[in-house]
């Protein structure tokens, strides 16, 4: 990374990080909207505790909470909203000053992403470290566990962040894109392991999962962090994620290419 | 009748405007199976385990009605609340709610019926399909205890009506804060499933400060003959929540000074 490009990365988070902070209390009610993970944790969590062992499929109450807090924290590092934005600027014709910049938007919106992250970051550890201590959750105490999370979830972040971007262009074609967005996120939602621990899935479910990326952006991690998978099933994850990234970076660049011919600059 | 009259022509209206976007029809139709197809996965999930016998007192048809009630709501969100009640606040930061007003026809009517979104429409059908099958299914199911359902349900819908409606209202004195309904779907959200598959201390703040069991669990519990007259109850509370709200919006419309002048 040269100066120049130090630069620009700079200014664009000086810049997206005062646009976020304007919408703080948007976030806060974003953050606190999203509860899936949550009710299906509390319903595990009474049955297992309600169940003759005590335990479902090898998980305890105190596990069940410990994967779905996880989960959750993991969600809200997950969350992305570039489709909405690329539909709306396609369809309104306010991608035309955009594309005006010598700077692919592309990054404005990724780094967009990240300073988001930086202003829920406060209030979504103080709400995880009191879910935890409420529901007595446990984690792994192994620091290279840890690390290993930290490098796993910004790359699965990526992964769907271009996913995403891929559905928002494809507004060009269809002019409104925001259904295929909502059919993405319940797959990532059902596969990614929002529902249940993945291994507790019917064994049909688990296989065909396997073949998608999304039990590896968010099942993974959250396993990590409970003590339930191990660094050699992140080294496996870590690099089925690169590949997909990898893949959806290059179809992104594709669909850009085309796309922007085929933009028609409503209202310009 | 002027209402009937104004009603069609905004049905008409939004026809027109979603048929434009042909595309998207075919993904909000794969996207309400795939909405379903969750909810499905994720009951479907607890009873596969050898584990769980029954869901807090549910069999899964029983369970699956409470699915399908809570589909049922989301599709009524989606085609009917989300698309009206959310412009009240973009109409309050940038003035536009000042056309509205001088209309000669009630301001609340005008904003809770302008708009449909009907490419949602498949996620009503699924979720009414969805309990008629399940109801089915049980094969105990009454003529009053369908009835009772029905009125339950009806209180319900007026209930999240209000509570979507009161949450918009707010727009008025919190400008900033758009989307604040989405505060409602986080909690709605418990309501997937039966009330009794929760744990216990979270019951009571789901049935009386937020009445996310009258919505889902109760009208379903009605279809299993659950219930008596005690059920009654709820129509009481729909039109408590209506009252407030309409004195909330009258309220909010006495303080309002427009951002355009």
């Amino acid at each position: 990374m040269n100066a120049h490009t130090w630069r620009k990365f700079r200014v664009l988070m000086a810049t997206q990080f005062a646009h976020m902070t304007v919408y703080r209390a948007e976030i806060v009610i974003w953050m606190l909207s999203g509860t899936l993970s949550l009710v299906m944790g509390l319903i595990w969590m009474q049955q297992a505790a309600s169940a003759p062992g005590g335990e479902i499929g090898g998980y305890t109450a105190r596990d069940f909470a410990s994967y779905f807090i996880a989960t959750w924290g993991t969600a809200q590092i997950l969350v992305v909203w570039v489709a909405w934005e690329l539909s709306f600027d396609v369809r309104q014709g306010t991608l035309s000053p955009k594309l005006l910049r010598p700077i692919d938007p592309f990054w404005m919106h990724y780094v967009g992403h990240w300073a988001e992250r930086i202003v829920r970051l406060p209030l979504m550890f103080v709400l995880l470290v009191i879910f935890a201590v409420l529901t007595g959750a446990q984690y792994t105490t192994q620091l290279s566990h840890w690390l290993a999370y930290l490098l796993l979830v910004p790359l699965a972040f990526t992964l769907r962040f271009l996913l995403e971007y891929c559905i928002g262009l494809l507004a060009f074609w269809f002019e409104a894109a925001e259904n295929f967005q909502e059919l993405v996120w319940v797959l990532y939602a059902a596969l990614g392991g929002l529902l249940a621990p993945l291994s507790l899935y019917p064994a049909a479910v688990q296989k065909v999962a396997a073949f998608t990326p999304f039990p590896y952006m968010l099942g993974l991690p959250c396993d990590l962090l409970t003590g339930k998978a191990d660094l050699s099933d992140v080294l496996r994850g870590f690099f089925i994620l690169l590949a997909w990234t990898v893949g959806f970076g290059l179809l992104r660049a594709l669909m850009w290419r085309h796309g922007v011919r085929k933009y028609g600059a409503v209202g310009a | 009748m002027r209402f009937w009259k104004l009603l069609r022509i905004y049905l008409s209206a939004s026809l027109s405007v979603q048929l434009a976007y042909r595309a998207n029809f075919l993904a909000a139709i794969l996207s309400s199976f795939a909405n379903l197809a969750t909810g499905l996965l994720g009951v479907l999930l607890f009873y596969s385990r050898p584990e769980i016998k029954e869901l807090g007192g549910w069999n899964l048809e029983g369970a699956l009605m409470v699915v399908g009630f809570f589909t049922l709501t989301e599709g009524l969100i989606s085609v009917w609340l989300r698309p009206n009640l959310t412009q009240l606040s973009e109409g309050i930061r940038t003035g536009t709610l000042d056309f509205l007003l001088l209309k000669p026809v009630d301001a609340q009517f005008q904003l809770s019926a302008r708009n449909l979104n009907l490419l949602r429409l498949p996620d009503m059908l699924l979720g009414l399909g969805l309990i008629v099958w399940a109801g089915a299914a049980l094969g105990t199911v009454t003529l009053s205890g369908a009835l009772l359902s029905a009125v339950l349900y009806l209180s319900a819908i007026a209930m999240v009506y209000a509570i979507w409606f009161m949450l918009n209202t707010t727009a008025f004195w919190l400008v900033n804060v758009q989307n604040i309904t989405e505060l409602f779907q986080g909690v709605f959200s418990a309501g997937r499933y039966p009330l009794q598959a929760l744990p216990l201390w979270i019951r009571p703040v789901l049935t009386f400060v937020i009445p996310v069991a009258f919505i889902t669990t109760i009208p379903a519990q009605a279809l299993r003959g659950e219930l008596g007259t005690a059920a009654l109850f709820s129509p009481l509370v729909a039109l408590i929540l209506l009252a407030i709200c309409r004195v909330l919006w009258l309220r909010a419309l006495g303080s309002y000074t427009s951002a355009s002048s």
